[in-house]
Parts: C-alpha cells; structure tokens; sequence
C-alpha cells in the first residue's frame, strides 16, 4: 500500500483529491491535513510514503514543511501556480500537479511514484532541506523536540550562535534551537542583512550598537539590547565593507 | 480654422485696396477723372493682390525654422522684384495713354513693399498655425497618456483565482453535482460581469459591491469556514460614481494575501459611506504579519491609488495601513 497524506488548506481540494485517489486500490489516505502545522505532525506519526502537498498555504507553505520533515517522503507538488514547478524540482519533489488537477496526469504521477517505492533504494532526501529554500531567506521554520513548530520571520533574530552541530536563533526574549550548520543558513540569509562576525556568531546588523577594541586584535560588538558578541578580525572585516 | 484661412483673402484684399490707393493718389492729377484712374489701377492692384497670395505656398515651401537666411533672402526677394514688375508693367500696359511719368519708381517701391509685407503677415500666421497644432497635438498626447494609464491601473483579476475555483468546480462535480453547477454559473457571471463593468467609465458603487459580493461567494466555496463577509453600504454612498474594479483588486488581496495568510481564517470587513460629501470605503480584514508574499502584494493597492488619482485629479486618497494583524485600505473620494 502507497501510504499517502494529502495536504491542502482548501476542502474541495483535497476532496477532489480523495476521489482520484480512490480509484488506486494500492493508494491508502491516511491523514488529511489543512494546513502545513498539521502536515508536519501527520508526516511524523504516519511516516508515509508520499505526500500530496499544497504550496501556498497559511503560516507555513508547502517547502517549508518539506523543510521540517525529519523523513520526507516522496513528495509531490499540486498547485494553481506553474511558476513553481522548476523550483519543485529543485526540492526533489518527484513532480508536480497543477490545479485543477486532472485525473489521468494523476494516475502517471501515481505510475512514477510506484517506480520510485519499487526501487530497492529510496531515494536519497540528503541536502533535500538546503535545496529547497528560497533565498534569501524569509522567515526560518524550526522544530522544537516536543514537536511544536515556531516560524521567525528573518527580521525577528538579533543574531545566530553556533554550538557543536546546532545552531540557536536568538530573538528579542526567546532562544531557538535548531540542527543545521550555521554555515548553511549564512548562504541562505540576505549577505546585507546577516553579517558572519565570528566563527560561531551571524548578527543582524540593524541590531549592532557599537564595535569596541576589546584586546589587540580582539573586538566585541554591543548589540542596542546591550549583548556583546565576540567579533574576529576577519569578521569586522566584513562588517566594515558592509557598513 | 475658418478665421485662419479667411485670412489669406484678406491679406489679398489688404494689398490689393493699398495698392489701388497708393497707385491712384500717385496718379490722380486735376486733369484725370478718378474714376479713369481707378479703373486703370483695379487690375494691376488685383494681379499683386494675388501674388502675395502666392507668396503664401512659397512661405509653406520654405518654414523660418528650417531655411537659411540667405535663401529666404534671396529667394524673397526674386519674387518681390518680379511681382513687382509685373505689377509695373500691368500698370504700364493698363495705364496706355495715361501719362504716368516717374510715378513707376514709387511704384515698384510700392510693390516690392506690399510683397514683403504680405510675405511677412504668410510667416506670421504660419508661426500661429504650428503652435496651435502643436498645442493640440499635446493636448491629444495627454487624453492618450490618461487612457494608457487608465488601462495600466485596469485591475486584473489574478488567474489563479480562475484555477483554484476551476479545481473547486471538479471537486463538486464528485460528490456535490449540483453546487460544482452553480459554481460554473457563478463564476461564468462573474466575468461577464467583470467584462461588462470594465469597459465603463463610472460605475455605481451599487455595482462594483455586487462584484466583489459575486467574487467574496466564489472564495467562499473554496475557504469555507475560514471566509465570512460582513459588508455595510449606506444608501447614499450606493449610488456614488466609482471608477469600475476599484475594490475588486483590494477585496482580491484581502483574501490572497489576507485570509489565505491565517489558519483560521476570518472576515473581510467593508464599509461605505458618506461624510462631507465624500465617499468613504474601508476594507478590513486579518492578516498574518509574517506572511511570505508581504512584499510583492502592493500591485493591486498602487494600481487602485493610480486609478483613483487619473479619474479624480488627484482629489482622492488611499490609505493603507497594519496592525495587529489587521490590514486595513481606506479609500476617501469627493462624490
């Protein structure tokens, strides 16, 4: 059976997507969700096979939530915009319905799915996250361990500290952990907005107060909510071109 | 235009009367009747009358702006000396058995005069005639320039919208055959009525509500629970003249951009009113402050203000402002 979970934050899509499904005997529905909170808390009860997914939807769109899934499934677009089909490709999504969805362009995309599952490898979704943002970076979607979802749109974080292999997104009152390499969200963060300071540190740089000579060589910098941060001799480098 | 090309006959009748009397003070002596003389005078007079009149297509041939002065001199000045000594000689020939004396130097000096002149007044009413058309050619550019703008700022209705509700239809067509019908019919009236409603000037706010009243029910298929419309149009305001789909692209983005943001949706507030004589429209609705679009939603709100300042010569506003996780527009526009 091709586990499957259908997304979408419109009823009738989704209805229309249960009745074409239901034709395929082997394609079993095993969660609806309206919106992209419920899809990643789905994703991880089910663990399924595939998954229908809506794009433009509340709070969280549909790369966001493939951005979330700790094991994305095969992943399959279906929306009324085409201008995203070259970036649903870039996510690895195995293809792409456009609305209104038709019943036969289903079927194939089912055909395709069935050849993925059959393979003895699944495919591979490393580097599936990195890929599928859209850059620069708009808002930042984190998982807690409880499994509690938070979105902080970029203009919200002060700065970025790196520790081992996790990062932690402070903002103004809260500290967000997060596991990606704070190297990976540099590239994905607007060069002009986020300036990597130190090693371990990324600051928003309408936060910055000042920049004080600590020791020889060694500068800190004093946030307006009067934190200090580390800054490295390459780091005020690129703050001063920048400023 | 009928002052300006009586004015050639003038300028023909001008030197043909001065000519005529200047020639016959010239020539009028106690033993001539006047009558004699002035018949004599009438023809060649007329003959120069009607070569300045041909001075006029040799002016058009040759503009101030574009010809040289040594041409405009030259040339001018070969057609006056020999319009003047035809003008001599039609006296002469007129004049046989008259005694006229030395009175043929004042003469030609007379003629080359009025050729010159007459030359003079051609350039001037040419000079005239170019400003005008160039004052209407810029008044032409500008009611041009005001349609382009208008078609500019003609709001469109996103195609999306169309797939969405089409993927809507073929949904019910499964399990609510007759809801994806009226559905069809919904949306078919929709833009007939946006076709219609396009290509007037003014529409009554009456109408342009019953548009966005259709447009708000199509959403609603597809939002459910998520979309309620509360909509409040005093009488007065109803019948105001509007500029066709100045909310539709506003209530459009209320719900793209506004409702489609919340996972709980909301409703889409509007409110028209009269205060002053002015009419005053609010629309309302929730919006999700972290939304991922913020930036590029501004079109349909630039294009109602751009509409709005073309039609009302910039009497009218549109505000647009939020918070709280409320968007807000508000429109004010004199009756």
């Amino acid at each position: 059976m091709i586990r499957t979970i259908v997304v979408d934050d419109e009823q009738p899509a989704r209805e229309l997507l249960r009745e074409f499904l239901a034709a395929h005997e082997d394609v079993e529905i095993v969660a609806e969700c309206a919106n992209g909170f419920e899809a990643v808390k789905a994703a991880g009860q089910h663990e399924p096979d595939l998954m229908l997914l809506d794009i433009q939807m509340p709070k969280l769109d549909g790369f966001e939530v493939l951005s979330l899934l700790d094991r994305a499934p095969i992943v399959v677009f279906v929306t009324a915009y085409d201008e995203y089909a070259i970036r649903a490709f870039e996510v690895h999504a195995l293809d792409y319905l456009l609305k209104p969805v038709s019943e036969e362009r289903l079927a194939r995309v089912l055909d395709r799915v069935r050849e993925q599952l059959a393979r003895p490898v699944p495919p591979s979704t490393g580097g599936l996250a990195a890929a599928l943002r859209a850059k620069p970076l708009q808002r930042i979607v984190v998982k807690d361990d409880d499994g509690s979802i938070h979105v902080v749109p970029i203009g919200k974080v002060d700065f970025v500290e790196a520790a081992d292999d996790t990062i932690v997104i402070a903002t103004a009152g809260n500290r967000l952990r997060k596991q990606q390499p704070i190297g990976e969200l540099a590239g994905d963060l607007d060069p002009t907005r986020f300036v990597r300071i130190h090693r371990s540190y990324l600051l928003n740089i309408d936060r910055l107060e000042r920049v004080e000579l600590y020791a020889k060589d060694s500068r800190v910098a004093i946030l307006r909510d009067g934190s200090r941060l580390p800054v490295s001799r390459s780091g005020y480098a690129r703050l001063r071109e920048l400023l | 235009m009928s002052t300006g090309r009586a004015i050639p006959f003038f300028t023909v009748a001008i030197v043909t009367v001065a000519a005529l009397a200047a020639s016959t003070a010239l020539l009028w002596r106690d033993d001539v009747a006047l009558t004699s003389v002035l018949a004599t005078g009438a023809l060649p007079s007329l003959l120069l009358g009607f070569m300045t009149f041909a001075a006029r297509y040799l002016c058009r041939a040759m503009p101030l702006r574009t010809t040289g002065w040594g041409r405009l001199l030259v040339t001018h000045g070969a057609t006056a000396t020999i319009a003047s000594t035809l003008w001599i000689a039609a006296w002469t020939a007129a004049a046989a058995g008259v005694d006229t004396g030395d009175a043929w130097r004042p003469l030609f000096i007379l003629g080359l005069l009025l050729y010159l002149g007459a030359v003079m007044v051609h350039y001037l009413m040419l000079e005239v005639e170019l400003a005008r058309e160039a004052e209407e050619a810029a008044l032409r550019y500008r009611v041009l320039a005001r349609e382009a703008e208008l078609r500019a700022f003609k709001a469109q209705v996103d195609p999306h919208f169309l797939f969405n509700s089409l993927n809507a239809v073929a949904s019910l067509c499964g399990s609510r055959p007759h809801d994806a019908r009226e559905m069809a019919q919904k949306l078919a009236e929709f833009y007939r009525l946006i076709l219609r409603l396009g290509s007037m000037e003014r529409i009554t706010l009456a109408e342009e509500i019953d548009l966005v009243t259709r447009y708000l029910a199509i959403e609603k298929v597809r939002f459910g629970d998520r979309l309620t419309t509360n909509i409040a149009v005093d009488d007065g305001a109803a019948e105001c003249l509007v500029p066709p789909l100045l909310l539709q692209p506003l209530v459009e983005n209320a719900v793209r951009h506004g409702i489609a943001s919340v996972v709980e949706g909301g409703a889409v507030d509007i409110v028209a009113s009269l205060h002053d004589g002015k009419l005053r429209i609010s629309i309302d609705n929730p919006a999700d402050p972290d939304r991922l679009d913020a930036k590029g939603e501004g079109v349909g709100l630039q294009n109602a203000a751009g509409r709005l300042r073309a039609v009302s010569d910039g009497k009218a506003s549109v505000h647009a402002a939020e918070d709280d996780g409320r968007f807000h527009v508000a429109i004010e526009l004199p009756r």
